[in-house]
């Protein structure tokens, strides 16, 4: 059955942006109001089963979960009834049916939200029209309720507990098959026993040379060598085949290719996207996060390790060796959306939970997931992990202690630029700290007056142009303000007092301030204990409005400032001042929670209103950043580190950072954690969430990990939605099969080589592509019992470097900075190492499906258009390879036509040329009309010969782009 | 709706390929035609008069209090500061009149300024909205909202949904093709990107200060091969993988690509005339006048009238229209350059019969203050311009169903903020998917666990603009 539309999307962006000029309460209703837009808009149009299905999902389902089944639902069932199920609706409410299909005028529900008789729902806010209006058509239309297979009767947490994938990998018994000939490997048993329940049977074996091209290509993303392929034809030994498989894992070329596999899912690029004209946008040393994954996978790193690198190697023991440091690019080398702190992370929470857990957390952003067991604040649980983790201004060096000395010239010239880096920085810092705390009143009385404006496009362009006032200073002060209205601060609690006064009674303030204050002077209780250094101040000098008020804060804050400059002249050394009241003062200018206290890292935000400043900045930064990207410079890794001081996150409501709600802690998801939660301890959390992902009990990490492995085997996953084993992900084809190479995978130290191993060892590896049962073509069309092994397109990498490795140029040079793949003059090594900007990807690379590293790419597109076929047909760089063909000296060395034919056959397709074939080539060649090829100045011949055609000919042929 | 006749014609498919079926099987069918053939045409939701779209984008931000939403009081109380404001990008200050004068035109007497005479006098067949608002009032979000629905995460542009929605009718042609002479505006090939749909969606970029065909399109000549070899080569390769495919029959994707090199083939001879205006008579070259503006219009048109699905034209690289100061000038000069051309392509569509079936969308990311700038250093000198504004601006619709001669909605007194019929860009998105027979609601994509839409969950259809 075709899956149904439900159109259920998710308030992600817009939502972070309030709506300049309106006041909060408009905001909320206009956001509302979307909401039903979304939901009640569309009308049902045939009342067929499938359209009122659609009709009940996308127009009927969304208002009852929105409005209804808060009361009537799986937590709590007013009047006795449940809107969340089929069930539930039928049986109605403690009175009866609350609905009759097709009949309007009786069913209780239409009448009670219509607010037209005593009992009106939902009790507050009347449901608008629309929403009205959907729910009657819908009673009217037989209030269908399909019964679709992944029904949501019960909630998510209800249906979790059942869902395949949250259960422990179980290594089931391998079952037994009638046809145990066929049977090499347990996973044949797994797939047979599907493929005879279903009455079908499996293909023959591949034969040996379709093989041996099946493998190289899977495994290095070439073609084998003609004399490969004779070898492994003679080969009579009964491991022929696990030689060839053997010989593949061993050779540098198997990391290039499966490298470039994990690339994709780390959405990896060598930019930032979208950057202001005088940022970088490129990252300086990207390579090294790429050239880390080809070793990772060359030297079989284990997976959990690799996992534990990617997330937290700044906090594993490495050693001497500190290149696995740049695992870490896997979070860092993201888009940066002009350094929207939130999107960033927002990014590396996505590339972590859909790349590693197959999860879509960052669903949950604005509201719990509607399909998977997250919750929101789940999601800001690992949002404290990474807004608690900081890039360092320079990032660390990854030469092993041993090579240093090689570097030394480098290295020196990097420690000045880095100096002078570090001194620009602090120098700005102790001036906009001084400045801060001069101005604390100021800060405090305009943070009082906006709107929390904790998000970085109202920071970014809100200026208030009245003063000058750091508007993200402002932004501190209002986050203080906003930690303390709620919990007892002896020195805010006054500000905040009078701050409700002044809102509540502005005409009356005066008076009304001073009876408060004068109460204020005689609090007993300890617990509500006031600053008595404040109160005396206001005491002293009765404030008339709320602008006297931070006046007073403002000079008590001079004073405080110049007492404790006097306490460290007298002692350098000391912590505290004296005068337990003063020090509570201090605190709010120089204790942690202090905004006036500017981290080092944190001075590049202060500065966007100082565009001088902010260029002097870059400046500097682009000297360290240049010299780290120049050549000859020493490697680099784009790290994290714990900040000082982890942040506690707290739930952004709707998404909206300038509305946050509940702290949580950060901690690791609810459902992948069996009832033992614990907060994490140290730092940010990320190695404690890295160990959390890379467990053995963690139900998903190496089932998401097996599955990639075999998508990339069969060009189907088991899991068919690689990134979303969740709910409404599809369930595994052989989910017993997958729970088999799973727990093998760990048991074997989670070995990716192995795996491999495992899988191509198998009879259904090994089958031929050739769909010759007809019975199995009818019964299963999409092969997903795997009755013949899937024919397979080459991608961008693997055809780019096949038509170099045939013209006999490829460059095996590994590693170092990106080269340019796409404009002449060409670089002739391994599209791996090509430059990937993800803000301009070249075209070509886009009309080849190549994974668009906006975000992690569970698996490419495969598309097939006109401008594949043109870059073959014309460009430069086909035009070099038919070149560098016709000059390779082995083919030159044949003579004979018919030879040599054959021989380029060999080349491309690893089998010899049938004599029709040669004749249709000899055909060609000898059908020459003779004009003359002209000649370039330098004497080449600007045309092809008619041999060269023929070449380029062959490289555009079916045969040599797709794999059998 | 195509005939079943006219959907083969145009689509170079065969029968046999292009799974008529497969077309009437909805959403569904949707998502699963495009691998195979992601450009072949497909139905809308329902039957719809536009069937392509052709969006000048004036980028920059086009002062509406200068255009196209008239303000007299501005003139009343230019130089003095006005009771209300709105926090925008830099700082303003007092009321700045408008230094061009308004007429009424057309039949309904609709306010066009002097700048743009030649499109006044086609405003019988515009419907202007004056009520547009956007979410901040900065270039990039504002471009990447305009275009993709979402000013920051990556998502899809409109050209790449409405592609995926209904393919496109000439297979040897780009479905999606965007022009910007000498390079990019703001935020780039993000504009035009299909994110995560398939990369056959993606605007084709073209850059028209180039006059060459050749270089216009990538690899749409050869260069390397003797007349006549290109064919004689495909005719063998066509030999050679039919060889191939007999023994592997009923495989799809090895009949696609076959068919794939000679769609090429011929794109290349198409696309070549599509983009060389040097075809075209005198008369239509003078009309659309002989700039590079006028240049990349008649192209479009050329391109819409071979049944290009979207087509999208920048005036130029950056964002021109940005008047921080000396707004005068600046948009003299380039109302100057585009109004001609503007009004030739609305009078040609209609000859043509076109313009019924062509929506076509002319406007800015956002609108300008109706007070002055004050300057920056670094960034504007004199104060004689506008800030960005986008609380309330002017957008025109024409063609395709849309209801000509009208004027929608309205802006304050000021020019500040639309306040009367409020047309948000979700709203604008919701409406041109409306026009081209989408409930925007359904057009829909399943990526990373859920299912995206160009209007996320916004956007209500200005129904007050179809016709």
């Amino acid at each position: 059955m075709a899956s149904l539309t439900r159109s259920v999307s998710c308030e992600v962006s817009h939502l972070l942006l309030p709506r300049w000029g309106e006041s909060a309460t408009s905001k909320l209703t206009l956001r509302v109001s979307l909401v039903f837009a979304l939901f009640c808009v569309a009308a049902p149009k045939v009342v067929a089963a499938d359209d009122a299905a659609a009709f009940f999902e996308n127009s009927v389902r969304p208002i009852l979960v929105e409005h209804c089944v808060g009361c009537h639902g799986p937590k709590k069932q007013e009047a006795g009834l449940r809107l969340d199920s089929a069930a539930g609706l039928r049986k109605g409410s403690e009175n009866g049916p609350v609905v009759v299909a097709g009949d309007v005028e009786h069913s209780k529900l239409i009448e009670v939200v219509r607010h037209v008789g005593a009992i009106k729902m939902p009790p507050k806010n009347k449901l608008p029209d629309r929403a009205i209006e959907s729910l009657t058509k819908w009673v009217k239309n037989g209030a269908v309720w399909p019964a679709v297979a992944n029904d949501n009767s019960g909630s998510i947490q209800e249906r979790s507990k059942t869902h395949w994938a949250f259960q422990p990998v179980k290594d089931s018994a391998v079952p037994t098959v009638r046809n145990q000939d066929w049977v090499r490997t347990p996973i044949d048993a797994f797939v047979l026993a599907r493929l005879e329940a279903a009455g079908l049977q499996p293909s023959p074996p591949a034969d040996r040379r379709t093989l041996i091209r099946r493998a190289t290509f899977d495994l290095h993303g070439l073609p084998p060598m003609p004399n490969e392929v004779a070898a492994f034809e003679a080969d009579e030994s009964p491991n022929a085949f696990e030689k060839v498989v053997n010989r593949l894992l061993a050779s540098p070329r198997y990391g290039e290719r499966w490298g470039r596999h994990w690339l994709d899912v780390a959405r990896y690029s060598d930019t930032k996207g979208y950057v202001r004209l005088k940022d970088n946008p490129n990252y300086p040393c990207s390579w090294t996060y790429r050239d880390y994954v080809i070793r990772a996978f060359n030297e079989d790193l284990p997976f959990d390790q690799f996992v534990m690198q990617q997330l937290a190697a700044d906090q594993l023991e490495l050693g001497d060796d500190p290149r696995p440091l740049a695992a870490m690019g896997f979070l860092t080398l993201g888009q940066r959306f002009l350094n929207s702190q939130n999107d960033i992370i927002d990014d590396r929470i996505d590339v972590v939970t859909r790349g590693l857990l197959g999860l879509t957390v960052s669903c949950a952003r604005c509201h719990d997931h509607k399909f998977d067991p997250v919750p929101t604040r789940d999601y800001y649980s690992l949002h404290g992990v990474f807004a608690s983790s900081i890039e360092p201004h320079v990032p660390p060096l990854i030469v092993p202690a041993a090579e240093r000395p090689r570097h030394d010239a480098y290295l020196q010239e990097l420690q000045r630029r880095t100096d002078q880096l570090q001194q620009f920085l602090r120098t700005q810092q102790s001036k906009l700290e001084k400045s801060a705390r001069e101005r604390a009143g100021e800060y405090l009385l305009a943070a009082q007056k906006e709107q929390l404006q904790a998000n970085f496009l109202a920071v970014m362009f809100l200026i208030d142009a009245s003063k000058d006032l750091n508007p993200v200073m402002t932004q501190r002060w209002g986050q203080l303000l906003e930690q303390t209205r709620k919990r007892h601060h002896p020195v805010l609690a006054t500000w905040h007092a009078l701050a409700n006064l002044s809102a509540s009674a502005p005409d009356e303030f005066a008076a009304k301030a001073r009876e408060l204050i004068a109460k204020w002077r005689d609090v007993s209780d300890p617990k509500q204990q006031l600053n008595t250094v404040v109160v005396r101040a206001l005491a002293n000098t009765s404030p008339s409005s709320l602008a006297d008020v931070a006046t007073r804060f403002g000079e008590l804050f001079q004073q405080v400032e110049a007492r404790w400059l006097e306490t460290l002249k007298a002692n350098s050394s000391a912590k505290q001042l004296a005068d337990a009241d003063w020090e509570e003062l201090r605190q709010v200018l120089f204790g942690d929670e202090a905004p006036s206290v500017i981290r080092l890292t944190e001075v590049e935000e202060f500065l966007f209103v100082d565009t001088t400043t902010q260029n002097q900045l870059h400046d500097q930064q682009r000297q360290v950043e240049d010299w780290i990207a120049s050549a000859g410079a020493a490697p680099h890794a784009h790290v994290l580190i714990d900040a000082a001081v982890p942040v506690t996150p707290r739930v952004f409501v709707r998404g909206n950072a300038s509305n946050p709600g509940v702290a949580v802690p950060r901690q690791f998801l609810e459902v992948l954690s069996r009832g033992e939660r614990h907060p994490f301890q140290q730092g940010s959390g990320r190695l404690e969430l890295a160990r959390a992902i890379a467990d053995r009990n963690n139900p998903l990490t190496a089932r998401v990990l097996v599955n990639r492995v075999w998508l990339h085997h069969f060009g189907a996953g088991i899991v068919r939605t690689p990134s979303d084993f969740g709910l409404r992900g599809e369930p595994p084809t052989h989910p017993e099969l997958l729970d088999h190479l799973a727990a093998h995978f760990m048991a074997e130290g989670w070995s990716i080589k192995t795996l491999h191993r495992r899988i191509m060892r198998s009879s259904v590896y090994q089958q031929s592509s050739r769909d010759e049962l007809s019975r199995e073509r009818e019964v299963d069309p999409e092969n997903k019992l795997l009755w013949k092994m899937n024919r397979r397109r080459l991608d961008w990498e693997a055809l780019r470097d096949s038509l170099l490795a045939v013209s006999g140029k490829l460059d095996l040079t590994m590693g170092g900075p990106a080269m340019n793949q796409t404009t002449p003059p060409f670089s002739t090594r391994r599209a791996i190492y090509g430059f990937i900007d993800r803000q301009n990807l070249p075209s070509v690379l886009r009309a080849f499906d190549f994974a668009a590293p906006d975000a992690s790419s569970p698996q490419r597109h495969l598309t097939t258009v006109p401008q594949q076929a043109l870059f073959l047909m014309n460009s430069p760089f086909l035009q070099d390879q038919a070149r560098n063909l016709s000059a390779r000296p082995d083919l030159i060395r044949v003579e004979q036509t018919e030879q040599r034919i054959d021989a380029v056959y060999r080349t491309l397709f690893s089998r010899a040329a049938e004599p029709e074939e040669i004749a249709l080539g000899k055909k060609f060649l000898e059908s020459n009309d003779g004009a003359a090829a002209a000649s370039t100045p330098t004497g080449e011949s600007r045309h092809l010969t008619r041999w060269q055609e023929y070449l380029q000919m062959l490289l555009l042929a079916n045969e040599f782009l797709f794999v059998d | 709706m195509w005939t079943r006749r006219e959907m083969l014609s145009r689509s170079g498919l065969g029968l046999g390929m292009l799974g008529l079926t497969d077309l009437l099987r909805g959403e569904s069918a949707r998502a699963e035609s495009t691998a195979t053939h992601p450009l072949a045409p497909k139905p809308p939701h329902f039957a719809a008069k536009a069937r392509r779209v052709i969006h000048l984008f004036l980028n920059g931000g086009v002062s509406h209090v200068d255009t196209f939403d008239p303000k007299p009081i501005l003139d009343k109380h230019h130089g003095q500061p006005l009771p209300t404001s709105q926090r925008t990008e830099r700082k303003t200050g007092a009321a700045f009149r408008s230094p061009f004068k308004f007429a009424k035109h057309g039949r309904n007497g609709i306010d066009v300024s002097e700048l743009f005479p030649n499109i006044a006098a086609s405003i019988d067949d515009v419907c202007v909205i004056r009520s547009m608002y956007a979410d901040v009032p900065n270039h990039e979000p504002s471009y990447l909202l305009m275009n993709c629905g979402d000013g920051r995460q990556a998502r899809p542009s409109m050209g790449a949904w409405v592609t995926y929605g209904l393919g496109t009718e000439n297979q040897n042609l780009p479905g999606f093709v965007v022009m910007c002479p000498g390079g990019y505006p703001a935020t780039a090939g993000q504009n035009w990107r299909s994110a995560f749909l398939p990369g056959a969606f993606q605007g084709t970029y073209i850059d028209t200060q180039h006059t060459q065909p050749e270089k216009l399109i990538e690899n749409i000549r050869n260069d390397f091969l003797l007349p006549g070899r290109q064919r004689e080569q495909l005719d063998l390769l066509r030999q050679i993988n039919g060889r191939h495919l007999s023994r592997r029959p009923g495989d799809a994707q090895l009949e696609a690509r076959i068919q794939s090199f000679e769609l090429a083939y011929r794109m290349q001879s198409e696309a070549t005339d599509a983009f060389d205006v040097t075809r075209e008579p005198q008369a239509a070259r003078e009309m659309y006048g002989d700039t590079t503006y006028g240049r990349q219009l008649l192209i479009a048109r050329r391109l819409l009238e071979r049944g290009v699905r979207f087509v999208q034209v920048w005036q130029r690289a950056g964002q021109p229209w940005d008047a921080h100061d000396n707004l005068e000038t600046n948009h003299r000069d380039l109302a100057k350059e585009c109004d001609q051309p503007i009004a030739a392509l609305l009078r040609d569509l209609k000859q043509l019969g076109m313009l019924d079936s062509t929506l076509v969308i002319i406007g800015g990311e956002f609108g300008r203050t109706p007070t002055v700038e004050i300057p920056t250093p670094g960034v504007s000198r004199t104060p004689n311009g506008r800030d960005h504004n986008h609380y309330g601006f002017s957008m025109c619709l024409a063609g395709g169903g849309v209801k000509p001669g009208y004027v929608h909605g309205a802006t304050d007194e000021l020019g500040w903020n639309a306040v009367e019929g409020r047309v948000h860009i979700h709203d604008l998105h919701a409406t041109i998917l409306h026009l081209l027979g989408f409930d925007h609601e359904q057009l829909t994509y399943r990526y990373a666990g859920r299912d995206f839409r160009l209007t996320d969950v916004h956007g209500e259809v200005v129904r007050d603009v179809l016709a």
